[in-house]
């Protein structure tokens, strides 16, 4: 059993135009570094486009036609300031919910234990109505959509680490008590949300840390806030909106994390979900804007996913024995 | 020393500054610092009451992560009236005060600057370079050098 790495050509394509910090870049620098040995482990795997039914489990259908009738034959098209459309978006962004999608039946079905989709754009900010923030659609929310329609899973997580707050990701889920948010982000910056008194209706956690907050910090939220919220909510499975603009190095925001906190963090988060959901665990890349502390970051990420704790691996062995039981049974009845 | 003592704030300022409207453009405003060497402006209304002050500070500040946008855009933020980014009531001095106060307010403070203002309008301006000009000027004639070993 091993990680599955979800990842598609037209993420690359989508181009937001000269010196935008969200650039194809990102995804190259880790992409380059998956390739080498010490990932060799990993199942890479494309992925289809997300169909209109998944998306419109979170977007109203106008909402998506509006997106795709300014997508421009040539050249960029602004939707704002900084979110940005080229001919190839649509496709990148269908590819990106779409491996979301892909990763949580994988996981669901237990072909692996864990996954991570590297994809672009991002989603967190995308809220039902309204592309901001680089973010067209909010592919983490639709996962988590994806995972409770599809798969009937009661209750799903989703644990945002990038440094600004998921608006989008908050706002799709906020209303469902069948799904938890919890959100660490600095404090005062984009896109202003996430202050400690939005709790949605008891299912979202916002912790918002103050500039220049780095490793102890992390610690002491994931042992006071973070953890007993999730074991409170027993997941049936957790999706990781995984930004890594917490960076030290990060020329966008002021938080110290390093690629060691984010190992740290994503072993804890493994530990929780081997408890209380097999392990099922899928990272959706989201921001980090400094290629080596993006690149080496992701690597510890998803050195962490790779080396899942045992108890979960014990568990999988388990349901595929169960399976295997199952299909005899079926086979000799 | 002494001489010093007996300066006011009205003896090392520059008399009627240059300043800026609050509608003055943020690009306006970094042209002045680039063609004067001012650390901050005074920002006055028609009749020169002082509504601010304007610093690179300031306009750093203005390009400071905040909630507004992921990234700060130059040309949006430079299009920005004075008004928006100045800091509002600031702290001015009379004319009339002691220079070794001013000196005692400029080194608590930290400020490069303050406004000197007279029946409620901007009539100076007075800097860090000022203070050390008069502190100059005040000694460099009159001070009685002291020898430890002067003979008895």
């Amino acid at each position: 059993m091993t990680t599955l790495l979800y990842t598609h050509p037209a993420c690359l394509e989508h181009d937001t135009g000269f010196g935008h910090p969200e650039c194809p870049a990102r995804l190259t620098a880790i992409l380059n570094t998956l390739r080498t040995a010490p990932f060799a482990a990993l199942e890479w795997r494309d992925v289809p486009q997300a169909t209109v039914e998944q998306l419109t489990r979170i977007h109203p259908q106008g909402y998506v036609e509006r997106i795709f009738a300014r997508i421009p034959r040539r050249g960029n098209v602004a939707l704002d300031g900084d979110t940005i459309l080229s001919p190839q978006s649509g496709e990148a962004a269908l590819r990106a919910a779409g491996a979301v999608c892909a990763a949580v039946d994988a996981i669901v079905q237990r072909e692996a234990s864990n996954a991570f989709c590297a994809i672009r754009p991002p989603g967190h900010h995308a809220e039902p109505t309204q592309a901001m923030g680089f973010c067209l659609f909010a592919n983490a929310a639709i996962g988590a959509a994806h995972a409770r329609a599809v798969h009937g899973l009661e209750r799903v997580a989703v644990i945002d680490f990038d440094v600004h707050h998921g608006n989008g990701t908050q706002a799709a889920l906020e209303h469902d008590p069948g799904y938890l948010y919890i959100s660490t982000h600095q404090a005062y910056i984009y896109p202003g949300t996430g202050r400690r008194d939005e709790r949605g209706i008891g299912n979202v956690v916002n912790i918002p840390l103050l500039a220049g907050s780095g490793s102890t910090d992390l610690r002491h939220v994931w042992r006071h806030e973070i953890e007993p919220a999730l074991r409170d909510f027993q997941p049936r499975l957790i999706l990781i909106s995984a930004g890594f603009d917490a960076h030290h190095m990060d020329p966008l925001a002021e938080l110290n994390f390093s690629e060691d906190d984010y190992a740290w963090l994503t072993q804890q988060i493994l530990a929780v979900a081997a408890e209380c959901c097999e392990g099922r665990v899928v990272s959706v890349l989201e921001g980090g804007y400094s290629l080596p502390a993006l690149a080496a970051s992701v690597a510890a990420h998803v050195k962490a996913l790779m080396e899942a704790p045992r108890a979960a691996q014990r568990s999988l062995i388990k349901g595929i024995l169960e399976r295997q039981k199952t299909r005899r049974n079926a086979a000799g009845s | 020393m002494y001489e010093f003592l007996k300066y006011e704030v009205r003896d090392a300022m520059t008399a009627d500054p240059i300043a800026i409207g609050p509608d003055t453009r943020l690009r306006e405003v970094e042209e002045l610092f680039e063609s004067h060497d001012f650390n901050g402006v005074p920002v006055v209304d028609d009749r020169r009451h002082l509504l601010g002050i304007l610093t690179k500070f300031d306009l750093l500040k203005a390009f400071s992560l905040d909630a507004h946008a992921l990234v700060p855009h130059y040309d949006t933020i430079m299009e920005q009236p004075a008004a928006a980014v100045m800091t509002r009531d600031p702290v001015s001095v009379e004319p009339r005060l002691p220079l070794s106060r001013l000196l005692q307010k400029l080194v608590e403070m930290r400020t490069k600057s303050l406004p000197v203002v007279e029946n409620d309008r901007l009539v100076g301006i007075i800097a860090r370079e000022d203070v050390l000009k008069a502190l100059r000027r005040a000694t460099i004639q009159h001070e009685i050098p002291i020898h430890e070993d002067s003979p008895s």
